[in-house]
């Protein structure tokens, strides 16, 4: 190929397209919906994947969650009719037994949770009463925002420390400081008195259950942590429930225990083990489920790729539509330029030449379309973001794949056209009128 | 004066292939074009008139005989060769002009450097200069369209020119002109000939052929007449002289 100034090219490309207008506008039109359509798709399916996402690291992805459940029929029948005992789930002893014997475990964090009332003067709300260990705010992401959670003195002396978390603080304690103030949590068969040590505000969590609204209406997290040792000093591990008629006591040493391991790639190697540790004080009862962060976020992520390989799909399918359409374009281009590819052939172009410059003309067009479409996407995707709060993440790879499968169509259906219009006798395109 | 042969042609013959029958359109011409000389073929319709004005313009390819232009045989040059020759040696003029639209007259003037791979900036003074010759110093940046015939016909002269080609080829160069605009471009054609241009023109107006100062006719694809003027008794210059 001869070393003519490619600029030149482009610039006569650009003047030839400038001399139908709107056909050239149309023509890109298929691009600019294609690659437009592309970024935003996959800006929207990334936003509510990342939402998921971040939820489940909250979680902690080198974190492992085992819950105790009841299991079916596992009632004991008290004394009297209408009174049952259920005794099932999560010891102290099996969270010894995880730490211990687990390899990669680096702590485990017990947890216990009964339902409770809490009240401060005249407001009271009902709430989550959380025993648990001092180390609690670093595994669950909370954050401490006022005051100091628990210390392994109180939790030695099963001291009447408590920590609420901020929701809570700020219905108990409206426009007042709650440090150093009392609450008092009442159970069916008991009711004690907490000093407020701190204020929590809990990080993204399973914790975070839906709430009850309350009389104004408003959602709160209400959660109560006092030290596992004064919760079981205080209020035992039989959780009674009263219904119309009957009695039901759940006997539940531990809630959750809750493992950290070392790194995220021992997790998934030590679930068979944990099962193990806990089927093997268990006489074929399942009274615990486990819930492993990491295997949810990669189920997440699995589906995620399967989502944008169908999001690609549609978005080829669409280039290739828009491909197709400017094909037929350059196509008419040529026939309607025949004369001047024949006035060009005589003063000396080659084949490659004539080639040369529709591919470029094909080409601007998909650039400048695609180019459009980028900025359509983004302003788009930002219009949802901003505007209509909507997360969306404009990946930096759907903006990159986009543009380059708008010039991967320009090149491949800009070859056919540029290809008849470089085949064309020269004696007959300068005979043509 | 000595003058060398820019064009040989030797048994020149044409046939055009058409599947049953084979149509033969030149049948072995012979004849040489001398550098500065001027030079008009005519003919009636289907006398060859045309194939040869394609095979001279390194258009189409001869079937056999050989076609010497300037020291190579193009007869048989491949497309690419071939469209190398068309830029180098030779300076077209159309009938229809055959402008690009949407260049402006001194781009046009400048296409044939453009696929030399000659940079319009490096010759943009060069073509300046065509322009002015042939009288359009004025309209460097018009477009074709804002263009008379005329105006239209000399930008294509100029464009012929820009290449400084071995021969200039014109296709009936008057054909779509008023008498005025006609006598202009031939005053302009016999200029470059004075100049000391090689100029063939193919037409069948006589008006245009007497500028000439050799007439080849042609009939049924051979030479029938091959007439050769004195330049003294060429009406152009004449016509030159009075006008």
């Amino acid at each position: 190929m001869p070393g003519y100034p490619i600029l030149r090219l482009i610039q006569v490309g650009f003047r030839s397209l400038r001399l139908h207008k709107l056909r050239s506008a149309l023509t890109m039109l298929g691009m600019i919906i294609g690659v437009w359509a592309v970024i935003l798709l996959v800006a929207i399916g990334e936003g509510a994947s990342r939402e998921a996402q971040e939820a489940i690291k909250a979680l902690g992805a080198q974190n492992v969650i085992i819950r105790s459940i009841k299991p079916i029929s596992d009632k004991v029948q008290l004394q009297g009719e209408m009174q049952w005992e259920a005794i099932y789930g999560l010891k102290n002893s099996d969270a010894v037994r995880i730490e211990k014997t687990i390899p990669g475990v680096k702590r485990v964090l017990p947890i216990l949770k009964h339902r409770k009332n809490v009240t401060h003067e005249q407001r009271d709300k009902d709430c989550q009463l959380i025993g648990t260990f001092p180390h609690y705010p670093e595994f669950t992401q909370s954050r401490l925002i006022a005051g100091q959670f628990l210390n392994e003195m109180e939790e030695a002396r099963k001291e009447n420390a408590c920590v609420l978390s901020m929701g809570l603080a700020g219905f108990l304690f409206p426009g007042k400081n709650p440090l150093g103030q009392e609450v008092v949590v009442r159970g069916r068969e008991s009711q004690q008195i907490f000093r407020v040590k701190g204020i929590l505000e809990e990080g993204a969590d399973s914790d975070k259950l839906p709430q009850q609204a309350d009389a104004t209406g408003h959602t709160i997290l209400a959660n109560v942590y006092i030290p596992l040792s004064t919760f079981k000093a205080l209020y035992g591990i039989k959780d009674i429930d009263r219904s119309v008629g009957s009695v039901s006591v759940n006997t539940v040493e531990l809630s959750e225990i809750r493992v950290e391991f070392g790194s995220v790639d021992e997790v998934v190697p030590a679930l068979p083990l944990i099962r193990e540790a806990l089927d093997k004080v268990r006489k074929d009862k399942v009274d615990y489920e486990i819930q492993v962060p990491i295997n949810e976020l990669n189920a997440l992520k699995a589906q995620k790729a399967r989502d944008t390989w169908l999001l690609m799909l549609i978005a080829c399918i669409s280039l290739l539509v828009g491909g197709i359409g400017i094909m037929n374009i350059m196509l008419a281009t040529v026939t309607e330029r025949t004369q001047e590819i024949g006035v060009r052939r005589a003063l000396g172009a080659t084949q490659i030449d004539i080639s040369v410059q529709f591919l470029i003309e094909t080409l601007i067009l998909c650039l400048i379309g695609g180019t459009i479409g980028v900025l359509g996407g983004c302003g788009n995707a930002a219009f949802f973001h901003y505007i209509l709060d909507h997360t969306t993440i404009v990946t930096e790879w759907s903006v990159v794949a986009a543009f380059g499968l708008a010039v991967g169509v320009g090149l491949t259906f800009g070859l056919y056209p540029a290809w008849s219009a470089a085949r064309l006798d020269p004696i007959e395109a300068l005979r043509h009128a | 004066m000595a003058y060398r042969n820019i064009i040989e042609i030797r048994n020149l013959t044409k046939v055009y292939d058409l599947g049953a029958i084979q149509v033969p359109a030149l049948k072995g011409l012979n004849f040489e074009i001398e550098e500065g000389s001027y030079t008009a073929i005519m003919g009636p319709s289907g006398s060859g008139k045309s194939t040869l004005l394609n095979i001279l313009g390194c258009l189409d390819r001869p079937t056999a005989g050989a076609y010497i232009l300037g020291n190579d045989d193009v007869a048989h040059m491949a497309d690419k060769e071939l469209s190398g020759v068309r830029g180098a040696r030779i300076g077209f003029i159309f009938q229809s002009y055959n402008l690009i639209q949407q260049l402006n007259v001194i781009e046009n003037i400048h296409v044939p450097l453009f696929y030399q791979g000659k940079d319009i900036s490096d010759y943009y003074d060069h073509c300046e200069k065509l322009a002015q010759k042939v009288g359009l110093g004025d309209r460097l940046g018009h477009r074709p369209m804002e263009l008379s015939g005329g105006q239209q016909q000399r930008v294509a002269v100029a464009r012929s020119l820009v290449n400084e080609p071995l021969m200039l080829l014109a296709d009936e160069p008057t054909g779509n002109l008023d008498s005025t605009t006609e006598q202009e471009i031939l005053d302009i054609l016999d200029e470059l000939h004075a100049e000391g241009r090689t100029l063939v023109v193919v037409t069948h107006d006589d008006a245009v052929a007497e500028r000439a100062n050799r007439i080849i006719h042609l009939k049924d694809g051979q030479v029938d007449k091959d007439i050769r003027k004195q330049d003294s008794d060429r009406k152009s210059e004449n016509h030159y002289q009075e006008a």
